[in-house]
């Protein structure tokens, strides 16, 4: 019988479980957006007030905010795995970390608030 | 601690020249298509945050992606997202509860399949967007048949 050792998972240990949990989820909810935005409605018929008052249901409000948190997280750590291969020295390992933390975070900020105060119900 | 010898070249030399057939295309293509789709969410992220932050600027950024290139390129961004869609699910799915299943024969045969899955689930939507690029910048629109003369 083998023994099953407790190991404290490290940072990297639990966002390597919930790369795939956010890659599972992603299918459905990035390609939705996709798949209306770009091919049935098509940039062409996509103008501000169909921003505003798609953000104006709180339906899609919410699915634009989960696409939001979910996508950017998912792409960002990715982005940093992706470095981790390049750079080998702890010093510019983290100095990355730290550059893309911050910019998942003002890019996370700027795009959720746009969201909730974009909606325009008003159009409608 | 002397610091590794392994540099940024060899990384991208080992990138290029990994004899890993199938696997080595699937990473490879998991990475490009991962980038791309990030470089444009960020972008896309600012672009679309113009709506409230300034609505001026929105009618010109929506103008850019209405461009024939953009709009290329939208046909490679959906790939982009199908494709690492579709892969990283094989690698979930292989990862969480198919360890087992990370053989090299495995691999490969699952690697053509996500490739032919990919290409399948693209291609309708590759074709409507041509058609949208063609109707809209072009002024031709091939569901019309009349200029079939009948």
């Amino acid at each position: 019988m083998t023994a099953r050792v407790k190991v404290k998972p490290t940072f990297d240990t639990i966002a390597w479980r919930w790369m795939r949990y956010s890659g599972i989820l992603l299918i459905p909810l990035a390609w939705i957006h996709v798949a209306i935005q770009d091919v049935i409605v098509g940039v062409h018929r996509i103008d501000i007030n169909y921003v505003a008052l798609r953000w104006a249901n709180i339906g899609w409000q919410t699915y634009d905010i989960l696409l939001l948190a979910f996508a950017f997280a998912h792409g960002m750590y990715g982005l940093r795995q992706v470095t981790t291969d390049f750079f080998h020295t702890e010093k510019a390992r983290r100095a990355l970390s730290i550059l893309f933390l911050a910019f998942w975070v003002i890019l996370s900020v700027i795009g959720a608030f746009a969201i909730i105060a974009g909606a325009r119900p008003e159009l409608s | 601690m002397a610091a590794p010898t392994s540099t940024l070249k060899n990384t991208a030399t080992g990138y290029a020249l990994y004899r890993g057939r199938e696997g080595h295309y699937a990473f490879l293509l998991h990475r490009l298509t991962g980038l791309g789709t990030l470089l444009f969410l960020a972008i896309h992220i600012l672009d679309t945050s113009t709506v409230y932050f300034f609505p001026a600027l929105y009618e010109h950024a929506i103008a850019i992606y209405r461009s024939t290139p953009f709009m290329l390129g939208e046909i490679g961004l959906v790939f982009s997202v199908i494709y690492h869609g579709v892969n990283g699910l094989r690698i979930a799915i292989t990862d969480l509860w198919l360890p087992s299943k990370w053989t090299v024969r495995f691999e490969r045969n699952a690697v053509r399949a996500t490739l032919a899955l990919s290409i399948l689930l693209w291609s309708p939507a590759a074709l409507w967007m041509m058609i949208a690029l063609l109707r809209n910048n072009f002024g031709f629109d091939p569901l019309n048949f009349s200029w079939l003369g009948f």
